[in-house]
Protein backbone atom coordinates (compact mmCIF):
# COMPACT_ATOMS: atom_id res chain seq x y z
CA UNK A 1 0.00 0.00 0.00
CA UNK A 2 2.73 2.64 0.97
CA UNK A 3 4.35 1.34 -2.05
CA UNK A 4 2.36 3.88 -4.58
CA UNK A 5 4.44 6.67 -5.07
CA UNK A 6 3.09 10.28 -5.05
CA UNK A 7 3.72 10.46 -9.14
CA UNK A 8 1.52 7.82 -10.05
CA UNK A 9 -0.79 9.50 -13.08
CA UNK A 10 -3.32 10.87 -14.12
CA UNK A 11 -2.93 13.32 -10.85
CA UNK A 12 -5.92 15.35 -11.66
CA UNK A 13 -7.14 18.43 -8.84
CA UNK A 14 -10.65 18.33 -7.63
CA UNK A 15 -10.18 21.77 -7.90
CA UNK A 16 -8.55 24.28 -10.55
CA UNK A 17 -6.35 26.58 -8.42
CA UNK A 18 -6.58 29.86 -11.03
CA UNK A 19 -7.23 27.57 -14.17
CA UNK A 20 -5.81 30.33 -16.50
CA UNK A 21 -2.35 29.81 -17.04
CA UNK A 22 -1.00 29.48 -20.43
CA UNK A 23 0.87 26.15 -20.49
CA UNK A 24 4.20 26.57 -22.28
CA UNK A 25 4.27 30.21 -22.23
CA UNK A 26 4.24 30.99 -18.33
CA UNK A 27 7.99 29.88 -18.24
CA UNK A 28 10.82 31.98 -18.96
CA UNK A 29 11.97 32.95 -22.08
CA UNK A 30 13.91 30.51 -23.72
CA UNK A 31 16.53 31.92 -26.25
CA UNK A 32 19.44 33.45 -23.81
CA UNK A 33 22.39 35.16 -25.50
CA UNK A 34 24.93 32.83 -24.50
CA UNK A 35 28.57 32.92 -24.43
CA UNK A 36 29.07 31.14 -27.86
CA UNK A 37 26.68 33.53 -29.62
CA UNK A 38 29.23 36.52 -28.36
CA UNK A 39 32.27 34.84 -29.57
CA UNK A 40 31.17 34.09 -32.98
CA UNK A 41 29.46 37.38 -33.20
CA UNK A 42 33.09 39.17 -32.28
CA UNK A 43 34.87 36.51 -34.47
CA UNK A 44 32.67 37.71 -37.68
CA UNK A 45 32.93 41.30 -36.48
CA UNK A 46 36.99 40.99 -36.81
CA UNK A 47 36.96 38.47 -39.76
CA UNK A 48 35.17 40.76 -42.08
CA UNK A 49 37.60 44.11 -41.74
CA UNK A 50 40.54 40.65 -42.84
CA UNK A 51 38.36 39.89 -45.58
CA UNK A 52 37.57 43.11 -46.80
CA UNK A 53 41.12 44.04 -46.75
CA UNK A 54 42.34 40.66 -48.62
CA UNK A 55 39.62 41.35 -51.27
CA UNK A 56 40.97 44.16 -52.77
CA UNK A 57 39.30 47.07 -49.95
CA UNK A 58 36.14 48.23 -52.39
CA UNK A 59 33.61 49.64 -50.89
CA UNK A 60 33.23 49.66 -46.81
CA UNK A 61 30.73 46.54 -46.49
CA UNK A 62 31.83 45.73 -42.77
CA UNK A 63 30.08 47.95 -41.75
CA UNK A 64 26.44 46.10 -42.48
CA UNK A 65 27.95 42.54 -40.69
CA UNK A 66 28.52 44.72 -37.31
CA UNK A 67 25.51 46.69 -37.80
CA UNK A 68 23.62 43.46 -38.62
CA UNK A 69 25.27 41.35 -35.51
CA UNK A 70 24.48 44.10 -32.90
CA UNK A 71 20.86 44.48 -34.09
CA UNK A 72 20.35 40.70 -33.58
CA UNK A 73 21.84 40.80 -30.44
CA UNK A 74 20.67 43.91 -29.00
CA UNK A 75 16.87 42.86 -29.89
CA UNK A 76 17.36 39.14 -28.49
CA UNK A 77 18.54 40.57 -25.37
CA UNK A 78 16.26 42.90 -25.27
CA UNK A 79 13.26 40.63 -25.68
CA UNK A 80 14.60 38.62 -23.19
CA UNK A 81 14.63 40.99 -20.49
CA UNK A 82 11.15 42.24 -21.24
CA UNK A 83 9.49 38.76 -21.03
CA UNK A 84 10.30 39.12 -16.87
CA UNK A 85 7.37 41.01 -16.90
CA UNK A 86 5.14 38.81 -15.08
CA UNK A 87 2.19 37.03 -17.93
CA UNK A 88 -0.44 39.01 -19.20
CA UNK A 89 -0.94 43.03 -21.01
CA UNK A 90 2.22 44.24 -18.97
CA UNK A 91 4.68 41.93 -20.69
CA UNK A 92 2.92 42.20 -24.86
CA UNK A 93 3.89 46.23 -23.68
CA UNK A 94 7.17 44.98 -22.61
CA UNK A 95 8.07 43.34 -25.72
CA UNK A 96 6.19 46.22 -27.82
CA UNK A 97 8.95 48.75 -25.95
CA UNK A 98 11.69 46.35 -26.68
CA UNK A 99 10.77 46.10 -30.26
CA UNK A 100 9.95 49.57 -30.58
CA UNK A 101 13.37 50.48 -28.76
CA UNK A 102 15.88 48.33 -31.14
CA UNK A 103 13.72 48.99 -34.63
CA UNK A 104 13.51 53.15 -34.49
CA UNK A 105 17.13 53.40 -33.73
CA UNK A 106 17.88 50.70 -36.29
CA UNK A 107 16.16 52.52 -38.81
CA UNK A 108 18.14 55.92 -37.96
CA UNK A 109 21.20 53.72 -38.34
CA UNK A 110 20.67 52.21 -41.12
CA UNK A 111 19.74 55.59 -42.42
CA UNK A 112 23.20 56.97 -41.99
CA UNK A 113 25.02 53.34 -42.81
CA UNK A 114 23.43 53.96 -46.35
CA UNK A 115 24.23 57.57 -46.57
CA UNK A 116 21.86 59.86 -45.08
CA UNK A 117 19.82 61.66 -47.50
CA UNK A 118 16.02 62.24 -47.53
CA UNK A 119 15.04 61.29 -43.68
CA UNK A 120 12.94 58.28 -44.27
CA UNK A 121 12.85 57.21 -40.55
CA UNK A 122 10.93 60.02 -39.42
CA UNK A 123 7.75 58.47 -41.02
CA UNK A 124 8.42 54.86 -39.30
CA UNK A 125 8.88 56.77 -35.82
CA UNK A 126 5.60 58.43 -36.30
CA UNK A 127 3.64 55.78 -37.21
CA UNK A 128 5.11 53.24 -34.56
CA UNK A 129 5.18 55.46 -31.95
CA UNK A 130 1.39 56.32 -32.23
CA UNK A 131 0.99 52.80 -32.37
CA UNK A 132 2.84 52.26 -28.91
CA UNK A 133 1.48 55.36 -26.94
CA UNK A 134 -1.36 53.94 -28.05
CA UNK A 135 -0.96 50.83 -26.45
CA UNK A 136 0.95 52.52 -23.66
CA UNK A 137 -1.93 54.41 -22.78
CA UNK A 138 -4.43 51.36 -22.97
CA UNK A 139 -2.31 49.19 -20.32
CA UNK A 140 -2.39 52.30 -18.20
CA UNK A 141 -5.91 51.71 -17.37
CA UNK A 142 -5.56 48.48 -16.66
CA UNK A 143 -5.76 47.69 -13.12
CA UNK A 144 -2.60 47.50 -11.28
CA UNK A 145 -1.04 43.71 -10.99
CA UNK A 146 -1.93 43.75 -7.27
CA UNK A 147 -5.53 44.65 -7.78
CA UNK A 148 -6.30 41.95 -10.32
CA UNK A 149 -4.69 39.38 -7.58
CA UNK A 150 -7.24 40.56 -5.11
CA UNK A 151 -9.84 40.49 -6.90
CA UNK A 152 -9.54 36.82 -8.19
CA UNK A 153 -9.01 36.15 -4.71
CA UNK A 154 -12.19 38.02 -3.56
CA UNK A 155 -13.95 35.83 -6.67
CA UNK A 156 -13.22 32.47 -5.30
CA UNK A 157 -13.75 33.85 -1.53
CA UNK A 158 -16.99 34.78 -2.71
CA UNK A 159 -17.92 31.18 -5.21
CA UNK A 160 -16.42 29.19 -2.22
CA UNK A 161 -18.81 31.52 0.29
CA UNK A 162 -21.83 30.98 -1.90
CA UNK A 163 -20.68 27.36 -2.13
CA UNK A 164 -21.07 26.68 1.11
CA UNK A 165 -23.96 28.78 2.28
CA UNK A 166 -25.73 26.80 -0.72
CA UNK A 167 -24.77 23.08 0.99
CA UNK A 168 -25.31 24.61 4.01
CA UNK A 169 -29.08 25.66 3.26
CA UNK A 170 -29.62 21.92 1.14
CA UNK A 171 -27.86 20.19 4.95
CA UNK A 172 -30.71 21.89 6.71
CA UNK A 173 -33.83 21.32 4.09
CA UNK A 174 -32.83 17.91 4.52
CA UNK A 175 -32.68 17.89 8.39
CA UNK A 176 -35.71 19.99 8.53
CA UNK A 177 -37.07 17.10 6.18
CA UNK A 178 -36.00 14.27 7.65
CA UNK A 179 -37.18 15.45 11.29
CA UNK A 180 -40.69 16.13 10.01
CA UNK A 181 -40.84 12.86 7.93
CA UNK A 182 -39.67 11.10 10.83
CA UNK A 183 -39.02 11.79 14.25
CA UNK A 184 -42.02 14.03 14.38
CA UNK A 185 -44.36 11.79 12.02
CA UNK A 186 -43.68 9.54 14.82
CA UNK A 187 -44.41 11.35 17.69
CA UNK A 188 -47.72 12.45 16.00
CA UNK A 189 -49.11 8.60 15.82
CA UNK A 190 -47.32 8.03 19.36
CA UNK A 191 -49.29 10.92 20.98
CA UNK A 192 -52.67 9.55 18.95
CA UNK A 193 -51.99 5.94 20.57
CA UNK A 194 -51.42 7.23 23.55
CA UNK A 195 -54.71 8.93 23.50
CA UNK A 196 -56.38 5.94 21.90
CA UNK A 197 -54.70 3.84 24.93
CA UNK A 198 -56.69 6.54 27.66
CA UNK A 199 -59.61 6.51 26.40
CA UNK A 200 -59.82 2.14 26.41
CA UNK A 201 -57.95 1.82 29.67
CA UNK A 202 -61.20 1.24 31.21
CA UNK A 203 -63.48 -0.46 28.98
CA UNK A 204 -60.70 -2.67 26.68
CA UNK A 205 -57.93 -3.16 28.99
CA UNK A 206 -56.17 -5.78 26.42
CA UNK A 207 -56.22 -3.39 23.70
CA UNK A 208 -55.05 -0.38 25.61
CA UNK A 209 -52.08 -2.68 27.15
CA UNK A 210 -51.42 -3.62 23.11
CA UNK A 211 -51.49 0.21 22.28
CA UNK A 212 -49.09 1.17 24.87
CA UNK A 213 -47.13 -1.84 23.53
CA UNK A 214 -47.34 -0.32 20.16
CA UNK A 215 -46.31 3.12 21.36
CA UNK A 216 -43.09 1.62 22.88
CA UNK A 217 -41.85 0.08 19.98
CA UNK A 218 -42.76 3.62 18.50
CA UNK A 219 -40.75 5.71 21.19
CA UNK A 220 -38.00 3.64 19.74
CA UNK A 221 -37.61 3.88 15.69
CA UNK A 222 -37.84 7.87 16.71
CA UNK A 223 -34.57 7.26 19.16
CA UNK A 224 -33.49 5.52 15.81
CA UNK A 225 -34.69 8.53 13.58
CA UNK A 226 -32.89 11.04 15.73
CA UNK A 227 -29.52 9.76 16.25
CA UNK A 228 -29.33 9.23 12.41
CA UNK A 229 -29.83 12.79 11.85
CA UNK A 230 -27.51 13.83 14.53
CA UNK A 231 -25.04 11.73 13.12
CA UNK A 232 -25.25 13.33 10.21
CA UNK A 233 -25.12 17.05 11.83
CA UNK A 234 -22.11 15.97 13.93
CA UNK A 235 -21.13 12.05 14.77
CA UNK A 236 -21.27 11.80 19.15
CA UNK A 237 -18.00 9.89 18.67
CA UNK A 238 -16.28 12.74 17.12
CA UNK A 239 -16.75 15.02 20.26
CA UNK A 240 -15.94 11.87 22.66
CA UNK A 241 -12.71 10.85 20.67
CA UNK A 242 -11.64 13.46 18.46
CA UNK A 243 -11.04 13.33 14.54
CA UNK A 244 -8.43 10.25 15.14
CA UNK A 245 -10.90 8.30 17.23
CA UNK A 246 -13.70 8.73 15.14
CA UNK A 247 -12.03 7.54 12.20
CA UNK A 248 -11.04 4.84 14.06
CA UNK A 249 -14.90 4.41 15.33
CA UNK A 250 -15.48 4.72 11.27
CA UNK A 251 -12.99 2.14 9.74
CA UNK A 252 -14.28 -0.57 12.08
CA UNK A 253 -18.22 -0.24 11.01
CA UNK A 254 -16.56 -0.93 7.02
CA UNK A 255 -16.76 -4.28 5.44
CA UNK A 256 -13.34 -3.79 3.89
CA UNK A 257 -10.61 -3.80 6.52
CA UNK A 258 -9.22 -0.25 7.05
CA UNK A 259 -5.82 0.29 8.69
CA UNK A 260 -5.90 3.67 10.73
CA UNK A 261 -2.44 5.51 11.28
CA UNK A 262 -2.24 8.86 12.86
CA UNK A 263 0.86 11.03 13.97
CA UNK A 264 -0.97 14.10 15.24
CA UNK A 265 0.93 15.48 17.74
CA UNK A 266 -2.20 17.73 18.97
CA UNK A 267 -5.96 17.94 18.47
CA UNK A 268 -7.53 18.57 15.56
CA UNK A 269 -9.20 22.34 16.35
CA UNK A 270 -13.17 21.69 16.52
CA UNK A 271 -14.41 23.32 13.70
CA UNK A 272 -12.45 21.55 11.25
CA UNK A 273 -12.76 17.89 12.63
CA UNK A 274 -16.60 17.52 10.58
CA UNK A 275 -15.55 18.87 7.55
CA UNK A 276 -12.50 16.27 7.47
CA UNK A 277 -14.38 13.38 9.07
CA UNK A 278 -16.90 13.82 6.28
CA UNK A 279 -14.09 14.27 3.70
CA UNK A 280 -12.69 10.53 5.21
CA UNK A 281 -15.90 9.23 5.64
CA UNK A 282 -17.14 9.73 1.23
CA UNK A 283 -14.05 8.43 0.63
CA UNK A 284 -14.09 5.13 2.47
CA UNK A 285 -17.76 5.20 1.66
CA UNK A 286 -16.29 5.02 -2.17
CA UNK A 287 -13.56 2.33 -1.39
CA UNK A 288 -16.43 0.12 -0.22
CA UNK A 289 -19.13 0.62 -2.97
CA UNK A 290 -16.63 1.05 -5.58
CA UNK A 291 -13.21 0.29 -5.42
CA UNK A 292 -13.16 -3.79 -5.09
CA UNK A 293 -10.45 -3.18 -2.87
CA UNK A 294 -9.31 -6.04 0.00
CA UNK A 295 -7.84 -3.04 2.14
CA UNK A 296 -7.58 0.36 2.67
CA UNK A 297 -5.71 2.53 4.72
CA UNK A 298 -5.97 6.01 6.63
CA UNK A 299 -2.74 8.22 7.56
CA UNK A 300 -3.36 11.09 9.47
CA UNK A 301 -0.20 13.54 9.36
CA UNK A 302 0.71 17.34 10.34
CA UNK A 303 3.38 19.23 9.02
CA UNK A 304 4.30 22.79 8.04
CA UNK A 305 1.05 23.88 9.49
CA UNK A 306 -0.95 21.92 7.44
CA UNK A 307 -2.79 18.39 8.30
CA UNK A 308 -2.71 16.03 5.56
CA UNK A 309 -5.00 12.96 5.31
CA UNK A 310 -4.63 9.95 2.89
CA UNK A 311 -7.08 7.40 2.08
CA UNK A 312 -5.47 4.64 -0.50
CA UNK A 313 -6.83 1.38 -1.27
CA UNK A 314 -5.67 -1.20 -3.51
CA UNK A 315 -8.65 -1.20 -5.81
CA UNK A 316 -9.67 -0.90 -8.86
CA UNK A 317 -8.41 2.38 -9.77
CA UNK A 318 -9.32 4.63 -12.43
CA UNK A 319 -11.66 7.02 -10.10
CA UNK A 320 -12.83 10.23 -12.01
CA UNK A 321 -12.91 12.91 -9.34
CA UNK A 322 -15.22 14.87 -11.83
CA UNK A 323 -17.83 12.60 -12.17
CA UNK A 324 -20.22 11.99 -9.56
CA UNK A 325 -20.76 14.72 -6.74
CA UNK A 326 -19.33 12.98 -3.66
CA UNK A 327 -15.78 13.93 -3.95
CA UNK A 328 -16.94 17.27 -5.24
CA UNK A 329 -19.30 17.78 -2.60
CA UNK A 330 -15.68 16.87 -0.05
CA UNK A 331 -13.99 19.67 -1.84
CA UNK A 332 -16.23 22.26 -1.70
CA UNK A 333 -16.51 21.45 1.95
CA UNK A 334 -12.81 22.17 2.60
CA UNK A 335 -12.43 24.69 0.58
CA UNK A 336 -13.60 27.21 3.09
CA UNK A 337 -10.60 26.02 5.58
CA UNK A 338 -8.44 26.89 2.16
CA UNK A 339 -7.95 23.05 1.99
CA UNK A 340 -7.33 21.47 -1.38
CA UNK A 341 -8.30 17.41 -2.74
CA UNK A 342 -6.06 15.30 -4.63
CA UNK A 343 -7.23 11.97 -6.61
CA UNK A 344 -4.28 9.95 -7.63
CA UNK A 345 -6.51 6.86 -9.53
CA UNK A 346 -4.05 5.25 -12.32
CA UNK A 347 -6.22 2.29 -13.70
CA UNK A 348 -5.64 -1.04 -12.13
CA UNK A 349 -3.25 0.76 -9.25
CA UNK A 350 -5.55 1.43 -6.46
CA UNK A 351 -7.09 4.87 -5.38
CA UNK A 352 -5.07 7.80 -3.28
CA UNK A 353 -7.21 10.57 -2.43
CA UNK A 354 -5.20 13.31 -0.29
CA UNK A 355 -6.93 15.49 1.79
CA UNK A 356 -4.84 19.14 2.77
CA UNK A 357 -5.81 21.76 4.78
CA UNK A 358 -3.67 24.27 6.60
CA UNK A 359 -4.34 24.21 10.29
CA UNK A 360 -2.46 24.72 13.51
CA UNK A 361 -3.15 21.85 16.04
CA UNK A 362 -4.45 22.28 20.07
CA UNK A 363 -3.40 21.23 23.33
CA UNK A 364 -7.07 19.34 24.36
CA UNK B 1 -22.98 -14.18 42.09
CA UNK B 2 -26.11 -13.71 43.91
CA UNK B 3 -28.68 -15.39 45.86
CA UNK B 4 -32.49 -14.61 47.26
CA UNK B 5 -31.11 -14.04 50.65
CA UNK B 6 -28.77 -11.11 49.94
CA UNK B 7 -29.67 -9.19 46.86
CA UNK B 8 -27.56 -7.85 44.19
CA UNK B 9 -25.76 -4.57 44.66
CA UNK B 10 -26.10 -2.09 41.93
CA UNK B 11 -23.61 1.11 41.58
CA UNK B 12 -25.81 3.96 39.01
CA UNK B 13 -24.26 6.38 37.11
CA UNK B 14 -26.52 8.76 34.98
CA UNK B 15 -27.00 12.44 34.90
CA UNK B 16 -30.51 12.64 33.94
CA UNK B 17 -32.50 12.91 37.22
CA UNK B 18 -35.47 11.56 35.78
CA UNK B 19 -33.58 8.77 34.15
CA UNK B 20 -31.95 7.82 37.35
CA UNK B 21 -34.71 8.01 39.54
CA UNK B 22 -37.03 5.81 37.25
CA UNK B 23 -33.94 3.06 36.63
CA UNK B 24 -33.29 3.26 40.65
CA UNK B 25 -37.17 2.63 41.05
CA UNK B 26 -37.24 -0.14 38.55
CA UNK B 27 -34.48 -1.66 39.91
CA UNK B 28 -35.94 -1.54 43.66
CA UNK B 29 -38.47 -3.07 42.51
CA UNK B 30 -36.86 -6.28 41.50
CA UNK B 31 -34.98 -6.71 44.20
CA UNK B 32 -31.98 -5.14 43.32
CA UNK B 33 -30.48 -2.65 45.89
CA UNK B 34 -28.99 0.29 44.33
CA UNK B 35 -26.28 1.19 47.10
CA UNK B 36 -25.10 4.63 45.02
CA UNK B 37 -26.96 6.03 42.68
CA UNK B 38 -24.09 9.26 40.89
CA UNK B 39 -24.69 11.75 38.25
CA UNK B 40 -20.94 12.30 37.06
CA UNK B 41 -17.51 10.18 36.30
CA UNK B 42 -15.39 11.01 39.03
CA UNK B 43 -17.82 10.51 41.71
CA UNK B 44 -18.91 6.84 39.86
CA UNK B 45 -15.53 5.91 40.35
CA UNK B 46 -15.29 6.81 44.19
CA UNK B 47 -18.60 5.10 44.44
CA UNK B 48 -17.09 1.56 42.73
CA UNK B 49 -14.07 1.56 44.54
CA UNK B 50 -16.02 2.39 47.81
CA UNK B 51 -19.24 -0.19 47.52
CA UNK B 52 -17.28 -2.88 45.65
CA UNK B 53 -20.97 -3.39 44.02
CA UNK B 54 -21.60 -6.67 42.13
CA UNK B 55 -22.86 -4.11 39.03
CA UNK B 56 -21.93 -0.99 37.65
CA UNK B 57 -24.84 0.46 35.42
CA UNK B 58 -23.19 3.62 33.85
CA UNK B 59 -24.30 5.89 31.40
CA UNK B 60 -21.36 6.26 28.75
CA UNK B 61 -22.16 10.73 28.39
CA UNK B 62 -21.61 12.28 31.90
CA UNK B 63 -20.65 15.28 33.55
CA UNK B 64 -18.41 17.34 33.64
CA UNK B 65 -16.87 16.43 29.94
CA UNK B 66 -20.22 15.39 28.81
CA UNK B 67 -17.84 13.01 26.54
CA UNK B 68 -17.59 9.07 26.91
CA UNK B 69 -16.61 10.41 30.95
CA UNK B 70 -18.75 7.17 32.20
CA UNK B 71 -16.99 4.67 29.83
CA UNK B 72 -13.60 5.92 30.82
CA UNK B 73 -14.50 5.75 34.58
CA UNK B 74 -16.20 1.99 34.22
CA UNK B 75 -12.73 0.92 32.38
CA UNK B 76 -10.51 2.67 35.03
CA UNK B 77 -12.48 0.69 37.45
CA UNK B 78 -12.59 -2.34 36.35
CA UNK B 79 -8.51 -1.92 35.99
CA UNK B 80 -8.77 -1.36 40.14
CA UNK B 81 -11.27 -4.00 40.71
CA UNK B 82 -10.71 -6.89 38.21
CA UNK B 83 -13.82 -8.83 36.77
CA UNK B 84 -16.36 -6.00 37.99
CA UNK B 85 -19.03 -6.23 35.89
CA UNK B 86 -20.35 -3.48 34.21
CA UNK B 87 -23.37 -2.76 31.93
CA UNK B 88 -22.84 0.46 29.76
CA UNK B 89 -26.11 2.42 28.30
CA UNK B 90 -26.45 5.44 26.27
CA UNK B 91 -27.96 7.13 23.88
CA UNK B 92 -25.77 5.60 20.80
CA UNK B 93 -23.55 2.69 19.58
CA UNK B 94 -19.94 2.25 18.57
CA UNK B 95 -18.70 -1.20 17.97
CA UNK B 96 -15.22 0.76 18.64
CA UNK B 97 -16.93 1.03 22.12
CA UNK B 98 -17.66 -2.34 22.63
CA UNK B 99 -14.47 -3.84 21.59
CA UNK B 100 -12.94 -1.02 24.44
CA UNK B 101 -15.29 -2.80 26.64
CA UNK B 102 -14.85 -6.38 25.53
CA UNK B 103 -11.46 -6.39 25.12
CA UNK B 104 -10.94 -7.65 29.22
CA UNK B 105 -12.81 -10.73 29.56
CA UNK B 106 -13.01 -11.13 33.35
CA UNK B 107 -16.32 -10.12 34.46
CA UNK B 108 -19.63 -9.55 32.75
CA UNK B 109 -20.24 -6.67 30.05
CA UNK B 110 -23.02 -5.30 29.13
CA UNK B 111 -23.56 -2.58 26.27
CA UNK B 112 -27.51 -1.00 25.46
CA UNK B 113 -29.21 1.73 23.58
CA UNK B 114 -31.29 3.39 26.57
CA UNK B 115 -34.18 2.59 24.61
CA UNK B 116 -34.22 -1.29 25.64
CA UNK B 117 -34.72 0.27 29.24
CA UNK B 118 -38.04 0.67 28.51
CA UNK B 119 -38.21 -3.52 27.59
CA UNK B 120 -38.22 -4.51 31.21
CA UNK B 121 -38.26 -8.14 31.72
CA UNK B 122 -35.47 -7.66 28.19
CA UNK B 123 -33.17 -5.31 30.57
CA UNK B 124 -33.88 -6.68 33.63
CA UNK B 125 -32.66 -10.46 31.82
CA UNK B 126 -29.37 -8.50 30.57
CA UNK B 127 -29.13 -7.13 34.00
CA UNK B 128 -28.38 -10.19 35.65
CA UNK B 129 -26.78 -12.05 33.18
CA UNK B 130 -24.44 -9.52 33.33
CA UNK B 131 -24.05 -9.51 36.93
CA UNK B 132 -23.05 -13.31 36.71
CA UNK B 133 -20.59 -12.87 34.41
CA UNK B 134 -22.25 -13.03 31.19
CA UNK B 135 -22.93 -10.83 27.98
CA UNK B 136 -25.41 -8.57 26.86
CA UNK B 137 -24.65 -6.03 23.52
CA UNK B 138 -26.95 -4.42 21.95
CA UNK B 139 -28.78 -5.53 18.37
CA UNK B 140 -27.46 -2.54 16.62
CA UNK B 141 -23.63 -3.35 17.36
CA UNK B 142 -24.84 -6.65 16.97
CA UNK B 143 -26.23 -6.01 13.47
CA UNK B 144 -22.99 -3.48 12.42
CA UNK B 145 -20.77 -6.51 13.13
CA UNK B 146 -22.03 -8.83 11.12
CA UNK B 147 -22.69 -5.88 8.69
CA UNK B 148 -19.28 -5.33 8.87
CA UNK B 149 -18.42 -9.16 8.02
CA UNK B 150 -20.91 -9.53 4.90
CA UNK B 151 -17.87 -10.43 2.53
CA UNK B 152 -16.18 -13.08 4.74
CA UNK B 153 -16.16 -16.47 3.71
CA UNK B 154 -16.98 -18.33 7.15
CA UNK B 155 -19.90 -15.89 7.44
CA UNK B 156 -21.19 -16.16 3.79
CA UNK B 157 -21.85 -19.97 4.38
CA UNK B 158 -24.20 -19.86 6.87
CA UNK B 159 -27.96 -20.27 6.30
CA UNK B 160 -30.13 -17.29 6.73
CA UNK B 161 -31.90 -19.14 10.22
CA UNK B 162 -28.06 -19.79 11.38
CA UNK B 163 -27.19 -16.15 10.57
CA UNK B 164 -30.26 -15.29 12.95
CA UNK B 165 -28.63 -17.45 15.41
CA UNK B 166 -25.31 -16.07 15.56
CA UNK B 167 -27.13 -12.31 15.60
CA UNK B 168 -28.90 -13.56 19.32
CA UNK B 169 -25.28 -15.20 20.27
CA UNK B 170 -23.73 -12.32 19.74
CA UNK B 171 -26.01 -10.16 21.78
CA UNK B 172 -24.98 -13.06 24.82
CA UNK B 173 -28.38 -14.94 25.20
CA UNK B 174 -28.14 -18.33 26.07
CA UNK B 175 -29.58 -21.34 23.95
CA UNK B 176 -32.55 -21.46 26.16
CA UNK B 177 -33.21 -17.51 25.38
CA UNK B 178 -32.53 -18.34 21.56
CA UNK B 179 -35.38 -20.75 21.32
CA UNK B 180 -37.80 -18.80 23.01
CA UNK B 181 -37.03 -15.91 21.00
CA UNK B 182 -37.16 -17.73 18.19
CA UNK B 183 -40.07 -20.16 19.01
CA UNK B 184 -37.79 -23.17 18.41
CA UNK B 185 -36.91 -25.44 20.72
CA UNK B 186 -33.85 -25.42 22.30
CA UNK B 187 -32.50 -28.58 20.63
CA UNK B 188 -32.62 -27.03 17.37
CA UNK B 189 -31.01 -23.88 18.85
CA UNK B 190 -27.93 -26.63 19.62
CA UNK B 191 -27.71 -27.87 16.09
CA UNK B 192 -27.60 -24.73 14.45
CA UNK B 193 -24.99 -23.50 17.46
CA UNK B 194 -23.21 -26.68 16.40
CA UNK B 195 -23.36 -25.98 12.15
CA UNK B 196 -22.30 -22.21 12.61
CA UNK B 197 -19.38 -23.60 14.91
CA UNK B 198 -18.28 -25.75 12.10
CA UNK B 199 -18.68 -23.10 9.22
CA UNK B 200 -16.67 -20.69 11.08
CA UNK B 201 -14.08 -22.96 12.34
CA UNK B 202 -14.59 -21.81 16.35
CA UNK B 203 -14.06 -24.78 18.80
CA UNK B 204 -17.09 -25.73 20.25
CA UNK B 205 -17.68 -25.19 24.14
CA UNK B 206 -20.20 -26.50 27.02
CA UNK B 207 -20.21 -22.68 28.41
CA UNK B 208 -22.51 -20.57 27.31
CA UNK B 209 -20.85 -17.22 27.72
CA UNK B 210 -17.58 -18.93 26.72
CA UNK B 211 -19.59 -19.68 23.19
CA UNK B 212 -20.50 -16.04 22.83
CA UNK B 213 -16.99 -14.61 23.85
CA UNK B 214 -15.53 -17.13 21.39
CA UNK B 215 -18.16 -15.67 18.67
CA UNK B 216 -17.67 -11.87 19.33
CA UNK B 217 -13.70 -12.62 18.93
CA UNK B 218 -14.28 -14.29 15.45
CA UNK B 219 -17.03 -11.25 14.20
CA UNK B 220 -14.20 -8.81 16.04
CA UNK B 221 -11.32 -10.11 13.64
CA UNK B 222 -10.81 -7.88 10.46
CA UNK B 223 -13.25 -9.44 7.89
CA UNK B 224 -11.61 -11.60 5.51
CA UNK B 225 -12.79 -13.20 1.94
CA UNK B 226 -10.26 -15.71 1.86
CA UNK B 227 -10.65 -16.66 5.80
CA UNK B 228 -11.68 -20.62 4.81
CA UNK B 229 -11.30 -23.63 7.09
Amino acid sequence: MTGQTETTRPTRDAHDPAGSSWPGWSTGFPWRVTRWQIGVAVLASVAAPVVWLATGRGEFWPRWVWFGLAAALAGQAALRSAWRTPPGPRRWLAVHTAVFGILVPAEFVIWGLSGGGFLWPVWALVVLGAAFTAHAWAVSRLPPDREVELTRRVDTLVRSRRVVVDGQNAELQRIERDLHDGAQARLVSLGVSLGLAEHLVRTDPEAAIRMLGESRASVGATLEDLRTVMRQIRPPVLADRGLVGAVEALALDLAVPVTVAARLPGAVPGSLEPAVYFAVAECLANVVKHSGARSARVDLAHADGRLVVTVADDGLGGAAPDRGSGLRGVADRLEVFDGRVRVDSPAGAGTRVTIDVPCELENR
Amino acid sequence: MTTEETPMRVVLAEDLGLLREGLVRLLEAHDIEVVAAVDNGPGLLSALLRHRPDLAVVDVRLPPTFTDEGLRAALAAREQIPGLPVMVLSQYVEQLYARELLADTRGGIGYLLKDRVSDFREFLDAVRRVAAGGTALDPVVVSKLLGRQERDVGVRRLSPREREVLGHMAQGRSNAAIGAAMVITEKAVGKHTNSIFAKLGLLPSEDDNRRVLAVLAYLQAPPDPDRAR
